[in-house]
């Protein structure tokens, strides 16, 4: 009994006397602290104990787990639409040539997309040609029909289509409309156009269409002024993205 | 040819793009006691699948305000973003769908329209970056097209909104520069084919419906040239945008 209150004592003694005897090694015998205790007799060296206890004090506190970051994926946008489409156009006057050309389209709604076209073709020969072969009516750089369209476009139809008995398509059905340049017999003309087309789904990210549209200006090139109709019919593929 | 041949790769490489993207989705856990699939991005498709609350679906990407989504047992159809809405994430986070943009506080703008620049039909394209709530930074491109030239105007300026609260109709006005080139039809040519200009504008901008906005525009121009005087032609414009 006598030995257990003995080392209460003791204990409580060494517990309590521990901060006042900063100056004894037995209390400090950590190797961390050797240098400090030589330090601590002078008073200057008070100051540097007691940071260097700080910098300890830090040390057994500081976590050892690195920050996880989560990130979450964003979830990818596809509404844009860009891709060639080849077919015919009947330039009024000057019969029915190939064309080619390209367009990009912006979906901002379900029903409403921005689309622009830039498209080319090379005109024929006139009737009058035909019957007077000498005629010459267009230069050679003047018969390029280069166009481009800003259309605002409507998905009037949405549905599906359907190819044998397992495959299903989803298409729109759409109408545009807009202005832009044609530039015919060198020359820029101020054109409105409208169109009736079919978006057909392959895939999500891949489209087939056909249009028809037309391209109405005014033009003087066969002696009066009058307003022509350049109809084209083409097929085109886009891809989303 | 060789145009062609390049078209088909770069076809192929945002295709290729695209079949990564798809390697990484979103997850997201239903909360409504439902969700409705539809076959088509669109109300008018049908509603195919169904998937029940606390089950999880896979966001394979976006298209306007559809969401294209895989169900549990591997179906696929479309959602809504307002279905969407009441989704979270695993861990319970939202879900990140962004939000709608508000015509209020809108960043960006992209528009084109029809007007007439000095009795001429013009045809503009224009892009606007909101500084503040009432003050934009614009870059027009226009075409205008003469009886005796074609004028291609490039200009960018400052437009200031006066109350930007006023969602159907708020006046504008603005100042910039900028340049034009013109382009003879017929002989002889101009005697200065490339200009600096400047002009002021007034105008007014209103909210349509969901992202739509029209703009209309009357600008005062200074084309500086080196003859006698200047040009001072005027311009008006009607255009409808997007805003994001």
């Amino acid at each position: 009994m006598e030995i257990r209150l003995g080392g209460f004592l003791l204990a409580a003694a060494a517990a309590l006397g521990a901060p006042m005897l900063s100056g004894c090694a037995w209390l400090h015998r950590g190797a961390h602290h050797r240098p400090v205790l030589v330090g601590a007799r002078t008073p200057s060296g008070a100051a540097a104990s007691a940071s260097a206890r700080r910098r300890h004090d830090t040390a057994i506190i500081e976590p050892q787990v690195t920050r996880h970051i989560v990130k979450t994926p964003k979830i990818k946008s596809s509404d844009f639409e860009i891709g060639p489409y080849f077919g015919a156009l009947s330039i009024q006057d000057f019969g029915t040539n190939p064309l080619y050309g390209a367009r990009l389209a912006y979906h901002v709604t379900t029903h409403v997309f921005m689309e622009g076209y830039l498209g080319r073709s090379t005109a024929g020969t006139t009737s009058l040609q035909d019957v007077f072969p000498n005629i010459t009516v267009l230069s050679n750089s003047g018969k390029h029909f280069t166009y481009y369209d800003l259309d605002l476009g409507y998905n009037v139809l949405p549905g599906e289509v359907y190819l044998g008995r397992g495959r299903a398509f989803n298409t729109e059905l759409y109408t545009t409309l807009g202005m832009g340049d044609v530039k015919f017999a060198n020359k820029d003309q101020f054109a409105l156009n409208f169109g009736v087309g079919e978006r057909i789904l392959i895939t999500d990210w891949l489209a087939m269409h056909m249009d028809v549209r037309d391209h109405i200006f005014e033009t003087d090139l066969t002696g009066r002024v009058k307003n022509v109709d350049n109809i084209e019919a083409t097929l085109g593929f886009t891809v989303f993205y | 040819m060789r145009n062609a041949l390049m078209l088909a790769l770069w076809l192929a490489t945002i295709g290729a793009a695209a079949a990564h993207a798809a390697g990484r989705h979103v997850r997201l856990v239903v909360t409504r006691p439902y969700l409705n699939m539809h076959l088509g991005p669109g109300r008018a498709y049908p509603v195919f699948y169904v998937v029940a609350r606390g089950e999880t679906l896979t966001v394979l990407f976006s298209r306007t305000d559809w969401y294209k989504v895989r169900a549990p047992r591997g179906a696929e159809g479309w959602v809504r973003r307002r279905a969407l809405m009441h989704t979270r994430l695993p861990s319970g986070a939202p879900a990140p769908i962004p939000p709608y943009p508000d015509f209020a506080t809108h960043h960006w703008e992209i528009g084109a329209g029809y007007g007439v620049y000095n009795r001429q039909n013009l045809v503009t394209a224009y892009v606007d970056r909101s500084l503040t709530r009432s003050l934009d930074f614009e870059f027009v491109l226009q075409q205008a097209f003469g009886t005796l030239d074609d004028r291609y105007i490039a200009t960018i300026g400052l437009r200031h909104t006066f109350v930007p609260e006023w969602r159907r109709f708020s006046p504008t006005a603005g100042i910039g520069t900028g340049y034009q080139y013109t382009q003879a039809k017929v002989p002889p040519k101009p005697l200065e084919t490339s200009n600096q200009l400047a002009y002021v504008s007034v105008g007014a901008r209103g909210f349509i419906t969901r992202r739509f906005m029209w703009r209309f525009d009357w600008r005062s121009y200074v084309v500086f040239t080196h003859q006698n005087s200047n040009e001072e032609p005027e311009e008006w414009k009607f255009g409808l945008a997007v805003f994001f």
